[in-house]
């Protein structure tokens, strides 16, 4: 047996599997024992199987899942900014923006530049034993309110507030009233707010030049809601 | 990997006791009787008794100037092998654990030197292992770890034995190429 015929015809492979007959074998040997090559040959395929007997290669039941990297978990104050909250969210704001530009701006601007007749009342500071005027208003529309104010004093300007039939304040009106004015009666135009039906009270301070505070006089009104 | 034939000098040295050349002369041959053997004797101690009874009549023999052929001296060392085997081969006995009779027998003496080595040749092997393609894993796994039917294993993954030999001849080369990478004093049974 000579060693170019021994690696043509793979001897050492067909020695390590075991599919040499026994007179083969033994020829093989007595080759191998004298030739270093195929010596380290055989050796270096008896080391590798003597590892796969011992385990090296791990069967496909014991193989290791492959672990999932680790995402860094944002701070918590950052959590509303998560797709599955701020797309929803962010909708929602386009449509309520939407729905302003396109419907409420356009109502109000055209509400605004168009004639109307307001609802109105004369009101007088002061006049006891009287349970004022009613007015009537449209649901959300702005009334008049011709307060007749004690002429002269020592006013520089005014205030007016108005309370609501609960008592609350609702707003406050600074103004000054010119002294060549020749008319008593001062015409304040009270917002069209959501405003609840019910008695309203009226009060009319006057600020001197010092800035001192004195109340003139107040009265009431009746509000009624159309519906 | 080194080539070499032994010579007159090495025939010389092993006579006069030399002891590299002697230490070179035991490990080489006891990789080679290890292969050998493993094929006929299941049990490690029986393939060491056999490796130390052929080493004892090769060096008899030499002392009594009965080896003169250098280039021969693998063929007389596996012959004397041949020998032994067919003089103290029989069916191994099997050993009961609970026999209260047996002979309480030393433990073997451990050898560091054989320990690094087959920790180096593992870690090679384990590299190459894991350079193979999943199917080749998976033959030799088949193979030699399950002990699979070696035609069942071609079979199931439709390959022939042709193709085994050459996946194990892959496989062989590449740890060889690994292994002769590293120095002179990893190589496998070099002179």
């Amino acid at each position: 047996m000579d060693h170019e015929m021994v690696a043509a015809q793979k001897m050492t492979e067909r020695y390590l599997l075991d599919e040499l007959a026994p007179a083969a074998r033994d020829e093989f040997e007595e080759h191998y024992f004298n030739c270093a090559e195929c010596a380290a040959d055989v050796q270096a395929g008896a080391l590798l199987i003597e590892r796969i007997r011992d385990g090296a290669i791990r069967g496909p039941d014991v193989q290791v899942a492959p672990v999932p990297p680790v995402r860094p978990t944002p701070p918590a104050w950052l959590a509303w900014l998560r797709p599955a909250f701020i797309v929803p969210v962010m909708a929602t704001l386009l449509a309520v923006i939407g729905y302003q530009n396109l419907v409420t701006y356009p109502r109000l601007t055209r509400q605004l530049n168009s004639p109307q007749v307001l609802a109105w009342a004369p009101l007088n500071l002061n006049t006891y034993g009287s349970e004022g005027p009613t007015i009537t208003a449209q649901p959300g529309q702005p009334f008049l309110l011709f307060v007749r104010t004690p002429p002269g004093g020592p006013y520089s300007s005014y205030t007016a507030e108005l309370y609501n039939p609960a008592g609350k304040l609702e707003w406050s009106l600074a103004f000054a009233i010119p002294a060549s004015s020749q008319e008593d009666r001062l015409p304040l135009q009270v917002p069209g707010a959501n405003r609840e039906a019910g008695r309203y009270k009226l009060v009319v301070r006057g600020i001197t030049a010092s800035g001192e505070s004195k109340d003139i006089g107040d009265t009431s009104f009746e509000l009624q809601i159309q519906k | 990997m080194q080539f070499h034939s032994f010579d007159e000098s090495y025939l010389s040295r092993l006579r006069e006791a030399d002891f590299l050349t002697q230490e070179h002369f035991r490990k080489y041959f006891t990789a080679l009787m290890k292969m050998k053997l493993q094929f006929r004797l299941k049990s490690a101690e029986a393939i060491d008794d056999v490796q130390q009874e052929t080493f004892v009549r090769f060096y008899a023999a030499l002392r009594e100037g009965k080896i003169r052929q250098p280039k021969s001296l693998g063929s007389y060392v596996n012959s004397i092998c041949n020998n032994v085997l067919k003089e103290t081969w029989r069916p191994e006995p099997t050993i009961s654990l609970d026999d209260d009779e047996a002979p309480e027998l030393p433990s073997a003496p451990v050898d560091l030197s054989k320990i690094l080595d087959d920790r180096q040749a593992a870690q090679k092997v384990q590299e190459v292992i894991e350079q193979l393609p999943e199917r080749d894993r998976r033959v030799l796994r088949d193979i030699f770890f399950e002990e699979r039917d070696k035609d069942e294993v071609c079979r199931e993954l439709g390959i022939t034995r042709d193709n085994l030999r050459l996946l194990l001849h892959r496989a062989k080369q590449r740890f060889k190429h690994l292994y002769d990478k590293g120095d002179d004093s990893r190589r496998l049974i070099s002179a």
